[in-house]
């Protein structure tokens, strides 16, 4: 029995001393330092809540040196930031799937007083897709059962073998912290390095929900953007959207989770009820303007 | 060897309830924490702030109640010996707190909010020189108790809540304190500010107030200078600070070596 408790804590303590490699402690609010993971040579990713500045931000490196990092971009939707910084020695560590409920999870975090930082706890719900408050789409929702400190957020969630999970986050949910499962990870810290920000698909349209006869349900158009993508294409104030892409869309969220799919640049086949007689219309994806 | 539960029973026979009376009528001035039976014959580790009373007292496991003489008190450190008269007692054993890792698992017993023999678990958060932190859940209560590893070796004790992490000394840190006593300490309790660091009280008696300072006065130092100075082995130190119209320097000289003397 005990024997087993003993080699569960040595794994458990070799997760951290592998995960810890590749985690680093990142200054870039007052007071609390946050952490960051590698994720690609020479870029470190962390959780955009906790970037409050653009100038003047260090990480320091597992082997305790501090240095200099610029702000690549940051995706609000996802909580996720990238900074970059000149040493390219730090290989990422090895990334898995969305794990099962109940699997032993760690958060590996790091500060620049007391070094590598580990909280353990297990993985407490994961579904498909889900879409955050900020407005950003992760592949997994991914819940976690365990204390996230103030310094563990940007930190790697990983299993027991060291193998990561995601990011951890506390501001994307009220009553638990998430991971921002890799695979979001990959697909926008590739966006921001390549663009130096996520864009996101816009059509241009002000839309309310509405009930149409026989129990189908379509957006009314309340508002169309001048000059926008749906003007461009003829949209009028008042036609009835029913399809977007091919697929039936019956609040926001499905325009949304459709648009995500198109690039931007590229045409979405709109279906709208114009004076109640379908028609079908070529939108050229716009870009959503950034918040500022 | 064991699972949580003979881990934990055994660390509970070696755990001890620290209770004060700090001079009040009323019972519930009477101020209680954990504490550590660290040899057989009745040496007992806890916390300097739950042994900070005249008059302490000791239960053990299996409810047997000692008076208890507070032997040194270190504040610095927050670390206290005490002696009470049995024999036979289940001593604790001290692990190397130097080869912890974060992420191993840990175990707490203690008196959490008067629950007694309170078993709580966690791994590691981070470990240093000065402190351990834990990602265990602890309560007030708590203090003076064991922190262990999976071979039930104590390898800190637990002394404080920061942002709900646990946090203990590293039983490294006891060791020395019992074999070499306490460090000096000023006999203040301080608070870092703006110019240097602000004394928010002066305890009686102590090296501090013989030397005059008072609770308002600003010492222009660090806190690790003051640290490093007062574990220097130097008799004396002379620390500049600011009073009242804080324009002017003012300079004491702290006799170090009266205290010891006097708590010896």
């Amino acid at each position: 029995m005990a024997n087993e408790l003993a080699a569960l804590s040595n794994e458990i303590a070799a997760a951290v001393e592998l995960a810890g490699r590749n985690v680093v402690a990142v200054h870039a609010r007052p007071r609390f330092s946050s952490s960051g993971v590698f994720w690609r040579p020479g870029a470190i990713v962390t959780a955009e809540h906790t970037v409050r500045r653009e100038e003047e931000i260090t990480v320091t490196l597992p082997d305790g040196a501090t240095v200099p990092a610029t702000l690549a971009g940051t995706d609000p939707g996802t909580d996720l930031a990238v900074l970059k910084i000149d040493i390219t020695t730090h290989a990422p560590g090895r990334s898995t799937t969305a794990p099962a409920p109940g699997t032993l999870a760690l958060t590996i975090g790091r500060s620049e007083d007391s070094g590598v930082n580990a909280t353990l706890g297990i993985i407490s719900a994961r579904s498909g897709e889900w879409r955050t408050w900020r407005g950003g789409r992760l592949d997994h929702y991914i819940r976690l059962d365990l204390t996230l400190y103030p310094g563990s957020d940007g930190g790697a969630v990983v299993n027991t073998n060291g193998e990561t999970i995601g990011i951890a986050t506390s501001a994307l949910s009220r009553i638990a912290g998430l991971a921002i499962p890799s695979l979001t990870v990959d697909r926008v810290v590739d966006e921001i390095l390549a663009r130096g920000r996520v864009t996101r698909g816009y059509l241009g349209v002000g839309l309310q929900p509405v009930e149409l006869p026989d129990h189908l349900k379509g957006l009314i158009v309340l508002s169309v953007e001048p000059a926008g993508p749906a003007a461009s294409a003829g949209i009028l104030i008042g036609d009835i959207l029913v399809k977007l892409g091919g697929k039936p869309v019956q609040d926001t969220d499905d325009i949304q989770l459709v648009l995500e799919r198109h690039v931007v640049g590229g045409k979405v086949e709109v279906e709208v009820l114009c004076g109640g007689k379908p028609r079908r219309i070529d939108v050229v994806v716009g870009e959503r303007p950034r918040r500022s | 060897m064991w699972g949580f539960g003979e881990i934990g029973e055994r660390l509970r026979r070696s755990t001890v309830r620290v209770s004060v009376d700090e001079g009040g009528r009323r019972a519930d001035q009477r101020s209680s924490g954990s504490g550590i039976v660290w040899t057989s014959d009745g040496l007992i580790l806890t916390n300097a702030h739950v042994a900070r009373g005249p008059k302490t007292e000791i239960e053990i496991w299996d409810g047997r109640r000692f008076p208890a003489r507070v032997v040194t008190r270190d504040p610095r450190r927050d670390l206290a010996s005490l002696r009470i008269s049995a024999i036979g007692l289940e001593a604790v054993t001290p692990g190397d707190s130097a080869a912890l890792h974060p992420g191993e698992l840990v175990i707490a017993v203690g008196n959490p909010l008067g629950f007694a023999g309170a078993l709580s678990t966690g791994i590691v958060h981070s470990s240093s020189q000065r402190w351990i932190q834990a990602d265990v859940q602890l309560a007030p209560g708590n203090s003076g108790g064991p922190l262990a590893n999976v071979h039930g070796q104590v390898i800190g004790i637990n002394t404080a809540i920061v942002n709900g992490l646990g946090v203990a000394v590293p039983s490294k840190v006891a060791v020395d304190f019992l074999e070499r006593g306490a460090r000096p300490s000023l006999g203040v309790q301080l608070r870092p500010v703006h110019l240097g660091l602000l004394l928010l009280s002066v305890e009686p008696a102590s090296p501090a107030a013989n030397a005059n300072l008072r609770a308002g006065d600003v010492l222009l130092t660090r806190f690790e200078t003051l640290n490093e100075a007062l574990d220097s082995g130097r008799p004396t130190l002379r620390v500049h600070f600011l009073r009242d119209d804080r324009t002017r320097v003012r300079e004491a000289v702290v006799c170090l070596a009266a205290e010891a003397e006097a708590a010896a």
